[in-house]
């Protein structure tokens, strides 16, 4: 029984936040067009974009082997599953017997994977250069997320995101140095996994400078549309880790409806608050040249070894 | 409350410190040090406000107007007439200087436990965190060849040892902060027109060049 009420949960939570994703994603694009002096698109681009996609009939390379009609699947499927180990509402993950950070890591990083192998499947050099350049970043910016998350498992004594969360949520607002330095650090991955200005850009189709466009650059029609789809559901899912980590005030700690309601109006808030954050840093800093990345996912590996560092010191 | 500001102020001076390690751009590391600059100037008035010193309302308002705002604005000045806007090559690269000051910082926070205050609780991390940027500060002073990046560290140093006399010890009479706040100012306009100079002579602001100078 415990176990199924479980998977209806997981169920539910990674509904609502697979329909929120796209909106987050044209939130961010509007609100940038604004500070451009740009009216932007309207607020509900995301959808129309994912259902034009969705209606397309999927157009695929002769040279593709069943890597690349898979690679979009797996790249979705992990994200959906990681949404599944976070708490968002309520103060624990509906998954959360399943496993910690550890597991959510290595179902982003499979994610990760699949992408990239699909992207070397077709032989294009877009795809290659592409994977070759995600994975240069990825294998510094993963180390930089594990030692950010371990700051806070240190805190609450246990690798489990809920039990960190309750944690949090019960000891109120207290703070040590580790927290900004840990979240300064994850700010920074979290900029550089979703593809954000100063490490990549996501709009545009630039040869120099693209990373994970590259490597998508193939997909059309209903496989674009999932790898769209999952990866605004990763950008929200990072958000809502920050969020989880370092402030959960006012997430539900019981099934009561209006507790949920309070739960979905903060968590909801921060989220917005946080992409504020993301626009305004996306809108002030130019884009990075390539080998100039990884100095500065150096930094947020730097901050967050110093997170985990200074709880011992 | 007021202990979770002055940590998350002394934490935020922590991260721009060695955000500006990670930094090339000079107008970046200009703006981190403003933004620290407030940290401190926040840090003062919160232990104003909590501890009825209102002297430090005084230092507050300085540390806010000189070292937030106007210091930042003159040096933002002084590169802009230069034109020279990059740190083009430090002597250590990135990661390396990354590397090194991570472990000044556990240096610093380590060593803050030898004092008496230093061992635990607010002042634990107010020392440590000071310690640690004075290490960082007098660490980029050494490795940076622009004239401005030096006057940054410099600058950076003071900020460390401004945090420890406003955060941990009873506070230095009005005279002496003043005194300080005038020396600082003069400091950074004297050096604004030595970069000048060194930049009119030899069409650059590094200045190892000035070892061109020994016969």
């Amino acid at each position: 029984m415990d176990t199924l009420l479980a998977f209806a949960a997981a169920l539910l939570q990674a509904g609502v936040m697979l329909a929120v994703a796209p909106l987050l994603k044209t939130a961010i694009k509007k609100m940038k067009a604004r500070l451009q002096n740009r009216k932007g698109p309207p607020i509900l681009q995301g959808y129309y974009d994912l259902l034009k996609l969705l209606r397309k009939e999927p157009l695929r390379s002769e040279t593709a082997s069943w890597i690349y009609v898979a690679g979009p699947r797996v790249y979705f499927a992990a994200a959906v599953a990681a949404t599944t180990l976070v708490p968002v509402l309520y103060a624990a993950a509906p998954l959360e017997a399943a496993g910690g950070i550890l597991l959510l890591v290595g179902t982003l990083a499979l994610g990760r994977f699949a992408l990239a192998t699909a992207a070397l499947d077709t032989g294009s050099p877009f795809g290659g250069m592409g994977a070759s350049r995600d994975m240069t970043i990825a294998a510094l910016a993963e180390p930089a997320l594990m030692l950010g998350l371990f700051a806070s498992a240190l805190a609450a004594g246990s690798l489990s995101l809920g039990v960190m969360v309750r944690g949090l949520l019960h000891q109120g607002l207290s703070f040590h140095p580790s927290d900004l330095l840990a979240f300064a650090g994850l700010f920074i991955i979290v900029i550089t996994e979703t593809g954000r200005i100063p490490v990549d850009n996501p709009a545009t189709h630039l040869e120099l400078t693209m990373i994970h466009e590259a490597m998508v650059l193939e997909y059309a029609g209903p496989d674009l549309a999932l790898v769209e789809w999952a990866s605004a559901l990763k950008e929200l899912l990072y958000l809502t880790l920050l969020v989880d980590l370092f402030l959960p005030a006012g997430m539900a700690t019981s099934i009561a409806p209006v507790a949920l309601l309070v739960g979905l109006l903060a968590w909801a808030g921060k989220i917005f608050v946080l992409a504020i954050f993301v626009t305004v840093a996306e809108s002030t800093n130019a884009k990075l040249r390539l080998f100039r990345v990884p100095e500065l996912v150096s930094v947020s590996l730097g901050l967050a070894f110093l997170a985990l560092a200074i709880r011992f010191l | 409350m007021t202990v979770n500001v002055l940590i998350l102020c002394a934490a935020g001076m922590l991260v721009s410190a060695l955000l500006m390690v990670g930094q090339k751009a000079l107008f970046t590391a200009i703006r981190l040090y403003g933004a620290q600059s407030l940290l401190l100037a926040v840090v003062a008035a919160t232990i104003a406000i909590s501890e009825g010193r209102h002297e430090l309302y005084v230092t507050a308002g300085l540390t806010m107007a000189l070292k937030g705002i106007l210091i930042p604005w003159f040096l933002m000045r002084t590169v802009d007439r230069i034109g020279i806007h990059r740190e083009i090559e430090p002597f250590l690269n990135v990661p390396a200087s990354l590397l090194i000051c991570l472990g000044l910082t556990v240096i610093g926070y380590r060593v803050s436990t030898g004092f008496q205050e230093g061992s635990r609780g607010v002042s634990h991390h107010l020392i440590g965190v000071a310690l640690s940027i004075l290490l960082i500060g007098l660490f980029l002073m050494v490795t940076r060849r622009k004239a401005i990046t030096q006057i940054l560290a410099l600058l950076t140093v003071e900020n460390a040892v401004f945090l420890v006399a406003v955060g941990v010890t009873t506070g230095m009479p009005l005279i002496v902060e003043l005194g300080i706040s005038f020396d600082v100012i003069v400091a950074v306009l004297i050096l604004g027109i030595l970069v000048h100079r060194i930049v009119d002579r030899f069409e650059s602001m590094d200045v190892s060049r000035l070892s061109n100078l020994k016969g």
